[in-house]
């Protein structure tokens, strides 16, 4: 009698499923924030057979970051603003819905999100889909049923937060951030209730220790001594509207305890109102994820004269430097470095360019800081400053995450190879409009070419193979236990590398330009499957010119510096599926 | 003493004095209100521009343009970034001067915050004259490649 009212209790109440090997619960697959999975039934020498075998128009153009989620044989989709939720039943032909959830999202954020309504994606925590709306919301629903489980208000839209951001999940401790580097915010971090959504502690990124919850005896930077390095750094109260917004990826040791992620540019973009280093702006910083005590940290690009955020991923792993095994993260910044750092101390032990830099000679890795080209150094007073490399889009975005392979032990990403002029000018705070204060058009960097997919051995700071394109390249990667890269091309070609020799084996034109993160999975059918967006937009949605038709009142004359990008592709919103 | 009752006449006599017929104003709920500061309740302002067709004030509107941070949605010179262009003589809102000075007054879905209650009638009514003296496309733009 007992069990029969046990089972049907079972039979009611939907049972977490936890995800399995073939999954791919979390944006960048696992928390080494790799994009590397160990499946391998795609290799170099089926590759080309390749094909489409299912597609699916989410209803919503722009540009279609992050990526989906794939457990217990459904997949999940966050669509950019409106922030729909599609629930695909991959046991079914077709795949049809099992639920699409459909929050009330602000209109008002689209005109505080300074780079097209983009959300990049959603995590899979204890049976829960959890993912941000752009108006400032963090919600979490169930992933069997769609029900809205909790909503919790995070940011302000009236102080220039939107929040697209993907939150991260360690324990019971839901971890979101918001943007706004354009708009003169305070940054932070926050950690929500992962069962009922209620904020438990809130962390700025500059301002005083307590506020940064930098503690006596806990927070050790490696570089830094004294305290109040986040107030000091900073003209007083200039501070308070200094950006360091979180918009990129998070990643977490558990054998450290560590919870890892970047901070964007300082406000504003004209550096001479705000001298002093501006910490911990462009910056990694490692938390505690139960209560945000902060542990160190480390500034990429002190007094940051360029918008070079390090929202940039922080991808975990195990590699012999110098001689010796190092647990390490690596991190490749918009400043056109990439850093290889002792993710237990914050030391650097690498810090190579991998694309073409003139701001900096090179980093002093005993001090930890670049040595600028003062030439290159940016400011209202000193007019219109020519030619620096990388541009802020970023020798790397940090909206295209980079994968690593530890069979290679390559780190393989995305790159762009453009160069820009810089006019700062004197900006005003006003709350909830744009803080900028700077003019900055890009042009082609060396060869012509305006992007490369590159392969990237962190050991010695050193380039494998590289792929030139022609186009900027604004996807993130994908690399697998059958040695293929994965990655797509502004101009709407999803393609599949050689990880070895970065040879492209197989390549299919996706409709619109990939933006997007590729991903792979078991499917029911225990084959593997290859995901990704198509849909141009993010910051190309502002830079690619005449790309948007659905507006008779906005049609945009072609980009100086790619003016033939809209033959290639306009905008679009499509979830691919490919498998043999 | 409650001038409520006096509004609609005022908008009356706006419309009756030469000029195209004002819209009914549009005050949404909620909004982004441009510096934490919402537009004053009551009466709307006169929907007519003082300043149209000076230069002078157009270049006055052209300086509120970038102080104000327009141009951080909008693009420098009015061409276009995350929010559209206002020279190429296409209008989400409406682009009679009216329309367009409402359109800054009270904001607009979408992202638009209103400015009613951070800037003076008048200089609004500059920006208006700004936007007014950029001379749109000659012809309707059409890409073709070879």
């Amino acid at each position: 009698m007992i069990r029969v009212t046990i089972l049907a209790l079972l039979a009611v109440l939907p049972v977490a499923a936890a995800a399995q090997r073939g999954d791919w619960p979390m944006p960048a697959k696992d928390y080494a924030a790799t994009r590397y999975s160990d499946l391998s039934e795609i290799t170099g020498a089926n590759a080309g057979r390749l094909r489409p075998v299912w597609s699916f128009s989410t209803g919503v153009l722009g540009g279609h970051e992050g990526q989906p989620l794939v457990v217990d044989k459904t997949m999940y989709v966050v669509t950019p603003y409106p922030n729909v939720l599609y629930a695909f039943d991959l046991t079914r032909e077709g795949y049809p819905l099992k639920w699409k959830y459909r929050p009330p999202v602000d209109p008002n954020a689209l005109g505080i999100a300074c780079c097209d309504a983009i959300n990049r994606g959603a995590f899979y925590a204890d049976g829960k889909i959890v993912y941000n709306l752009l108006d400032g919301h963090t919600v979490a629903v169930a992933a069997a049923t769609g029900q809205e489980l909790w909503k919790t208000r995070i940011a302000d839209l009236s102080q220039g937060e939107t929040t697209p951001v993907a939150p991260f999940v360690v324990k019971h401790r839901v971890i979101v951030g918001a943007s706004g580097g354009e708009f003169g915010i305070h940054g932070w971090v926050k950690g929500l209730d992962l069962e009922t959504g209620q904020i438990v502690w809130t962390a700025y990124n500059i301002g005083p220790d307590s506020e940064v919850l930098a503690k006596p005896g806990t927070f050790r930077p490696f570089y830094d001594r004294g305290a109040e390095l986040a107030l000091t750094s900073w003209p007083a109260d200039v501070w308070k509207n200094g950006g360091a917004p979180v918009w990129g990826w998070m990643s977490y040791d558990p054998g450290l305890d560590l919870l890892y992620y970047g901070t964007g540019n300082p406000a504003p973009y004209n550096p001479e109102q705000r001298a002093g280093d501006n910490k911990w702006t462009a910056s990694v910083l490692a938390r505690r994820p139960e209560d945000g005590t902060l542990v160190w940290a480390y500034q990429f690009t002190p007094h940051d004269s360029w918008d070079y955020d390090a929202a940039s991923e922080m991808i975990l792993a195990d590699l012999v430097v110098d001689g010796r095994p190092r647990k390490v993260l690596v991190h490749f910044d918009k400043n056109g470095f990439a850093y290889t750092m002792d993710r237990a101390s914050g030391e650097v032990l690498v810090a190579e360019p991998f694309v073409d830099v003139n701001w900096a000679r090179r980093v002093d890795v005993a001090t930890g800081r670049p040595v600028v080209d003062s030439t290159k150094l940016t400011g209202a007073s000193r007019g219109n400053v020519k030619n620096v490399c990388p541009t802020l889009e970023g020798g790397k975005s940090p909206a295209s995450p980079a994968a690593y392979s530890p069979r290679t032990g390559l780190f393989y990403l995305a790159t762009n190879n453009m160069c820009m002029d810089y006019q700062a000018t004197r900006a005003t705070r006003i709350a909830g409009t744009p803080f900028i204060g700077a003019t900055t058009p890009y042009h082609a960097g060396r060869g012509g070419h305006l992007g490369a997919f590159i392969a990237w051995d962190a050991s010695t700071g050193k380039t494998v193979w590289r792929t030139t394109e022609r186009f900027p390249v604004w996807s993130g990667a994908l690399v697998t236990a059958g040695d293929i890269a994965f990655y797509g091309t502004l101009d709407g070609w999803f393609k599949a590398a050689d990880a070895r020799t970065g040879k492209v084996l197989w390549r299919f034109k996706v409709g619109s330009g990939v933006v997007a993160n590729p991903i792979t999975y078991t499917g029911p059918d225990g084959k593997q499957y290859i995901a990704v967006y198509a849909g141009i937009g993010g910051d190309w949605l502002l830079l690619s010119g005449d790309v948007r038709s659905d507006d008779p009142a906005d049609v945009r004359p072609p980009a100086d510096f790619m003016p033939d990008i809209a033959r290639h592709t306009s905008q679009g919103g499509i979830v691919w599926i490919f498998a043999l | 003493m409650d001038l409520r009752p006096l509004v609609p006449a005022l908008v009356l006599s706006v419309g009756c004095g030469g000029h195209e017929a004002a819209p009914a104003t549009t005050q949404l709920a909620a909004r982004v209100f441009a510096g934490g500061v919402a537009p004053p309740a009551g009466a709307a302002p006169a929907l007519a521009n003082p300043f149209r067709g000076d230069r002078q004030s157009a270049a006055e509107g052209e300086r509120t343009f970038g102080a104000m941070n327009c141009d951080g949605c909008h693009g420098g010179g009015a061409v276009g970034w995350v929010g559209p262009s206002l020279r190429d003589g296409r209008w989400r809102y409406g682009g009679s001067e009216s329309e367009i000075f409402q359109s800054i007054y009270y904001g607009q879905p979408h992202g638009m915050p209103a400015y009613g209650g951070l800037l003076p009638p008048g200089a609004i009514w500059k920006v208006v004259t700004y936007l007014q003296s950029l001379e749109p496309p000659a012809s309707v733009p059409t890409q073709s490649w070879k």
